[in-house]
């Protein structure tokens, strides 16, 4: 072969892989970081703002829905209710008329005025989709609206129920559109024109799936944003907006589960970042079935909360970033500071009381036996949640010390919950819905007979005293009489703790990773919202 | 060659129509359902009302041939439907995405075509030589990486590291670079060697000899003759591989937060957004179709053997 001409054929083909090269590294010019403009934050989140419809849930991402809308009333700190829209408001005392008194210097991002008229007409578009809202309770509860005058509007109930107002701080779906942005014939379920509402921001540039950019609402009544601008990257992977965090990329990570614990433990110690907890947002739970296999005896339930080592896994799992738990709902939400004694980590407890429940040792088996049946119970998980899989092999390998063989089903997110509301499991993964949800829409949901929706009702079904409890969760959601709302509370409460069909494990918390020249990230009552007014870049 | 591609692009219509059907059953028979799955990731408690009536409202309370025979009424008439997520048209949907995804394939396939071919040809070339092992070893590591791991070190060396590019999004050409690099790596290890392999065997076919004993110069022996056999295989596979990766740069598109595609489509699958899915995978039958077409009618263009053959 000629070898010199062979040469330059191939020195021929080098501008070519010079080419490629050059293709990947002509445009090396990195247009990053966005602090560059002044007063401008950088946030991602996992999924794509959505149509920023105040009336409807997906694709609507709450946080971004709280950007833009506003309440008559707010969620504070611990639950209590705090003026908003509404300047005041009057509850009648048989607690079924509420009158609230709008504030009347308030005005759409469009310059509208904000009044009683376009309440009504917001409430109208909700009701008018009542079927979808039915799960809120408020909705089913509410009998009419009126226009008192132009600042006052009035509400009245079928009963008097009193998470009422609790239930109008929520994110959605009572929360105010403006006149323009209502379609042609009023049902906002179908979609809206344009997103116009009474809040710190207003959407300016939307890149579905890839970015949304808030501008401040230079007409915001409150206490203005100190930031001019917002801009939310959509990265779907923990992992990656990470590495753009360090990056420089983005400025913030907020949020629970957008990150994994590694990722937060591994930020923080690089000392670079600020990198804060917030309080118990909601609760990680097992669900201990009363109305299937071994689980039905609550011996052996009780047995299952004494031979849990919840502490090993707040240190190994959770890094000791999440505080643990031994009530369904922490102490510091509403109603569930109740004094009830912890099942504490202790083996023979538990062994004593599987012997008790007639499930026995067998001599050369590793799990105890009762008429002959092995003690077996089926834990189910979301195969992809690592978290859930971790804590199930806790699990597994500490009843296993009692003489109990769990087996672990993990399933693709979908087909787990169709497994979950099937009710085959003695042992499922849960948490509560956290602020302003819990306790009070927790427990109003548990009460419902819904064969396939809704776990904690199944799992409550093998309670002697189920049916008298869902009778006490009806009274307390209509009782006027706070002392009375507060026994009734500790009382189902009480009787869910010592029927020990919850396992709590660990409060969650949202995380907030930011850069040092962030300021002013504080955590919000409500967990979904992310405190863009408060926060400030230097 | 006319009548061949005619007679190709009408056996699109029943292979399509076989897709339909096959998504149409397949999708049902997985376990979980989209009311169920809706009401759930908007965080509303599924209750057997709420479920029913999400039911009436997505149509699905009709038995299953009446929803089959609507859905392909509508897409004869190019009506994929609404998402069930979004409410949104699935084909505004649809080429929103595509086009996110359509520009990372394309780049990565150029990327593909200009760093497989010349080390492939080289190191066939200078077999056993260092080059050769060199490129050897790299298209075992390409080959064997995870894309996602492989993904998360280009950021973090290209990003963290280096700082010349962005980690995450699309925009800037820049931000091109990372996410195709990505899914180019394994094809191009894979084309590197497919070449090598090729390149060899025909080299020592007997019109290479036949060539150089009338005279022709080395390159044109090469370039002209030897090359255009080598890339028969590499071409089919390569009908193949830009269907793969139109439709399965769903990793890349995760890591990379490239809207594209695959992204949309995961995400709807794990919705259950029957609409969404079932278009998705019709759009990407007909692309691997298409892909497969165009491959046969390069074969034509590079080998007229199979044109005459095709022709007859």
């Amino acid at each position: 072969m000629n070898l010199q001409r062979l040469h330059s054929f191939a020195l021929r083909l080098i501008p070519l892989f010079l080419l490629a090269a050059l293709f990947a590294g002509c445009s090396s010019n990195v247009s990053q970081n966005s602090n560059s403009h002044s007063k401008t934050l950088t946030f991602s989140w996992s999924e794509d703002i959505g149509n920023l419809n105040p009336h409807t849930y997906l694709p609507n991402q709450f946080f971004a829905q709280a950007m833009v809308y506003e309440s008559l009333v707010a969620y504070g700190e611990g639950g209590k209710i705090e003026p908003w829209l509404a300047e005041k408001w009057e509850i009648s005392p048989d607690g079924k008329e509420y009158l609230f008194h709008l504030r009347k210097d308030i005005k759409f991002s469009d310059g509208s005025t904000f009044n009683a008229a376009v309440v009504k007409k917001n409430f109208d578009a909700v009701l008018g989709n009542a079927k979808e809202h039915e799960w809120l309770e408020l909705i089913n509860q509410i009998k009419s609206t009126e226009v008192v005058d132009e600042f006052r509007f009035r509400m009245i109930l079928k009963n008097s129920y009193y998470p009422a107002l609790q239930e109008l701080t929520l994110i959605r779906p009572l929360r105010f559109l403006g006149e323009a942005g209502f379609p042609d014939n009023g049902k906002t379920f179908e979609g809206i024109k344009q997103p116009i509402g009474t809040g710190p921001w207003v959407l300016s540039e939307y890149k579905r799936g890839e970015s949304a950019t808030f501008t401040r609402n230079d007409l915001y009544w409150g206490t203005k944003p100190k930031l001019n601008k917002v801009i939310v990257k959509v990265i779907p992977d923990g992992e990656a907006r990470v590495l753009a965090f360090e990056n420089k990329e983005i400025d913030l990570i907020f949020g629970n589960g957008l990150i994994s614990q590694d990722s937060y433990k591994f930020l923080k110690d690089t000392g670079n970042y600020e990198a804060h907890l917030s309080e118990p947002t909601s609760t990680r739970i097992v669900q201990l079935n009363s109305n299937r296999g071994a689980t039905k005896d609550l011996k052996v339930r009780m047995a299952i909360q004494h031979a849990f080592n919840k502490q090993a896994v707040i240190d190994r799992v959770f890094y000791g970033l999440e505080e643990k738990s031994d009530t369904l709902f922490s102490t510091n939400f509403p109603y569930s500071d109740v004094h009830v004694k912890p099942y504490e980590y202790n083996v023979e407890r538990a062994k004593q009381l599987l012997a008790e429940a007639g499930w026995k040792e067998v001599p050369g088996k590793e799990f105890r036996e009762k008429d002959g049946k092995p003690l077996e119970l089926q834990l189910l998980f979301i195969s992809t949640n690592n978290i859930q899989k971790a804590v199930a092999e806790v699990i597994q390998g500490d009843l296993r010390k009692v003489g109990i063989n769990v087996k672990l089903t993990g399933q693709e997110e979908e087909a787990h919950w169709k497994t979950a509301f099937q009710g085959e499991f003695e042992l499922l993964f849960n948490e509560s819905w956290g602020a302003p949800y819990d306790p009070h829409s927790y427990v109003s949901a548990m009460s419902k007979a819904a064969e396939q929706g809704n776990t904690d009702y199944l799992i409550q079904l093998g309670l002697p005293m189920k049916k008298e409890m869902d009778q006490k969760i009806g009274r307390v959601l209509l009782s006027t009489d706070e002392n009375v709302r507060r026994a009734l509370y500790a009382d189902i409460l009480t009787t869910l703790h010592e029927q020990a069909v919850y396992l709590p494990i660990s409060y969650q918390t949202n995380m907030a990773v930011y850069h040092k020249n962030v300021s002013g990230v504080n955590f919000m009552p409500q967990p979904y919202e992310v405190p863009f007014t408060t926060i400030n870049v230097k | 060659m006319i009548w061949f591609i005619v007679k190709r692009l009408s056996m699109l219509i029943p292979i399509l129509f076989g897709i339909s059907l096959l998504t149409f059953l397949l999708i049902r028979l997985a376990p979980g359902d989209p009311a169920e799955a809706y009401l759930r990731l908007s965080h509303i408690p599924p209750t057997n009302q709420a479920i029913q009536e999400m039911n009436v409202k997505l149509g699905l309370d009709k038995p299953l041939i009446v929803q089959y025979v609507d859905w392909l009424g509508k897409v004869v008439r190019l009506d994929f439907g609404n998402s069930y997520v979004s409410k949104q048209p699935v084909w505004d949907e649809l080429m929103l995405y595509f086009p996110a995804t359509l520009q990372l394939t394309i780049t990565a396939v150029i990327l593909t075509v200009c760093i497989s071919v010349p080390i492939g040809i080289f190191s066939a070339l200078y077999k056993d030589s260092m080059f050769d092992h060199l490129s050897r070893i790299l298209s075992f590591v390409g080959a064997s990486m995870p894309t996602f791991w492989l993904g998360f070190l280009f950021m973090y060396f290209f990003s963290i590291k280096l700082d010349l590019l962005p980690v995450v999004g699309r925009g800037s050409l820049a931000h091109l670079v990372l996410p195709s690099l990505t899914l180019a790596f394994a094809y191009i290890s894979t084309y590197t060697r497919l070449l090598r392999t090729s390149m060899l065997e025909n080299l020592h076919q007997p019109f290479v000899f036949y060539a150089r004993v009338r005279g022709l110069q080395e390159r044109v022996i090469i370039g002209r003759h030897v090359l255009k056999m080598a890339l028969l295989p590499v071409v089919t596979a390569f009908g193949m591989t830009i269907g793969n990766m139109l439709t399965g740069a769903f990793i890349v598109e995760s890591i990379f937060a490239w809207p594209g595609l695959g992204r949309f489509f995961v995400s709807a699958l794990s919705h259950r957004d029957y609409p969404v899915v079932q278009s998705c995978i019709l759009l990407m039958g007909g692309i691997f179709v298409v892909c497969n077409l165009l491959v046969d009618i390069g074969y034509g263009l590079l080998d007229p053997r199979i044109r005459w053959k095709g022709e007859r």
